[in-house]
């Protein structure tokens, strides 16, 4: 209870800043449409020229077009705005006041910012996926449907943590303010199925730097393709990694000691 | 004259490697997506055998020329001056005796481009060892033809990209703008997909636009695919642009710094 009147406090703080650039965030959601479109034309022009890559339709496409939304909109709506103010708070110290609440930290690192429009593109992402899985002609039940529910915020942990992971990194190293660049680059990959690409790209998205857990996994699960042993283990994955990444993020904060002293 | 410019390289050079980490993460991010329109579009034609006549090769040693040509003709003005003219830290370089954008921001690019392909032979060897292209019948007349094509290339993507930098003295959506532009130029430059692939309205209009003259032009001379008569059309419609965009940039800048007035002023 007091966690949820803190998010919605957050959110109220965002959305007030944001009121204060009524004409940017018009300009944005333009722009927003303006590659939706790009996207859709690019699909479109793939698949006059195939009905399948990877094994998957066009349906499927914009189903996973829309799951790499979510991610992507994970990624501009908080990541981003959380990693920026977070480098700054460890060059100039105003992390010390960050760890004096009397509240998780990582909690508060993670929330703090929330660029607020984006909240359309969770809308979007969300029209795209139904749209493509009427298109596809999968046959979707009640379970199939939980499990892309599941393995979907499965995989938005194992990214979170994997983000949590890289900036606690900052801790060690203080001057890797590049931190999360490597993770937005390989982003893009999530576009597609990994079954397309080559062994090392799929290697390095799937275990490196795990976008398909987050993109490719949940749609699989969606069509059935996935054992309930399979779907265990990405869940498995998931709490663990969430786990791991709660342990570093604690040895950093011993690491910490102010930007003065 | 030659003595600035080398003073100015001196100086820009020292100020990119310092930020060498960055670049490095720059040119990952950048690698990327060629990379992965690479995968998909020969794993296309791998199952189909060809995609309008385009093998898996002919894919293949398209990306892989597109990695080097969109390097040298690439521009990143719009980070590295924009924020000069909405912060007033141009009102130093203006009181200078030469052109802020003509000569730092043009040496600074051409620093960063330096250092950039220093970082990438290396990838593009691994990546040659991982695709293993066919670059069969690459000859040198191609090779040749497309070096002044490409600095041609460079200078009409660096003018424009300058002007819409410029546009900075009147509004300060200015990076909004320039991802309006950026649509664009994946739009119209072959950078998705070779432009025959495209539909046809698009083909047909890209002919007349500046942004193929950056990507599309020099891969396909290169790779040696264009008749004379399309090589000599490539080259007018080069010649044209760079014209229009040495009048564009000018315009913009005389009135820009009319307008100006620094912050604090």
């Amino acid at each position: 209870m007091h966690t949820l009147k803190l998010l919605s406090s957050f959110l109220k703080v965002n959305i007030q800043m944001s009121l204060a650039y009524r004409a940017d965030t018009v300009v944005n959601i333009l722009l927003n449409v303006m590659w939706l479109g790009w996207e859709l034309l690019t699909l479109s022009i793939i698949f006059s020229n195939t009905e399948t890559i990877g094994g998957w339709g066009f349906g499927e496409l914009i189903a996973l077009l829309g799951v790499f939304r979510l991610v992507n909109t994970l990624m501009i709506a908080l990541i981003w705005p959380n990693t920026e103010k977070f480098n700054q708070s460890i060059r100039d110290g105003s992390m010390d006041y960050t760890l004096l609440q009397p509240i998780n930290s990582m909690f508060l690192v993670t929330f703090s910012r929330i660029t607020v429009w984006r909240i359309w593109d969770l809308v979007l992402a969300i029209v795209l996926i139904v749209i493509g899985v009427g298109m596809s002609g999968d046959t979707t039940t009640p379970l199939s449907i939980l499990t892309f529910l599941l393995l979907t915020v499965s995989g938005a942990i194992v990214i979170y943590s994997l983000w949590i992971v890289l900036i606690a990194l900052t801790f060690w190293f203080t001057k890797f303010d590049n931190n999360v660049t490597i993770l937005q680059a390989l982003l893009d990959a999530g576009r597609y199925p990994v079954t397309v690409y080559p062994v090392w790209l799929r290697i390095i998205v799937t275990f490196v730097i795990p976008i398909a857990v987050a993109t490719t996994v949940p749609l699989q699960g969606l069509r059935g393709e996935l054992g309930i042993g399979r779907v265990l283990m990405f869940i498995g994955i998931s709490i663990v990694s969430f786990l791991v990444a709660s342990q570093v993020w604690k040895a950093g904060l011993k690491r910490y000691s102010g930007a003065s002293s | 004259m030659l003595k600035i410019f080398q003073r100015l390289w001196q100086v820009n050079w020292a100020e990119q490697w310092q930020y060498r980490a960055n670049l490095i993460m720059y040119l990952l991010y950048w690698l990327v997506s060629p990379i992965i329109y690479l995968a998909v579009w020969t794993s296309i034609a791998a199952t189909k055998g060809d995609v309008n006549g385009f093998t898996a090769n002919d894919f293949i040693t398209y990306y892989m020329t597109l990695l080097i040509v969109d390097q040298i003709t690439s521009n990143i003005v719009i980070h590295t001056f924009a924020y000069k003219i909405q912060d007033g830290t141009l009102s130093g370089e203006l009181i200078r005796p030469i052109h802020p954008m003509l000569t730092n921001a043009l040496v600074n690019n051409i620093a960063f481009k330096g250092l950039t392909i220093m970082g990438l032979v290396p990838i593009w060897i691994i990546l040659f060892f991982l695709f293993k292209p066919d670059f069969g019948n690459l000859a040198l007349s191609g090779i040749l033809l497309a070096i002044p094509a490409m600095i041609v290339g460079f200078f009409i993507g660096f003018l424009l990209s300058a002007a819409i930098t410029a546009l900075a003295f009147w509004t300060t959506r200015i990076y909004s703008l320039y991802e309006f532009y950026y649509a664009l130029h994946l739009l119209f430059s072959g950078q998705f997909v070779p432009l025959t692939l495209m539909p046809k309205l698009i083909q047909d209009i890209a002919q007349y636009l500046p942004f193929q003259l950056l990507i599309y032009f020099p891969i396909q001379l290169i790779l040696g695919k264009l008749s004379s008569a399309q090589i000599v059309q490539g080259y007018v419609t080069a010649g044209v642009w760079l014209l229009i965009s040495i009048a564009f940039f000018k315009w913009v800048w005389r009135e820009g710094v009319k307008r100006y007035s620094a912050v604090g002023a």
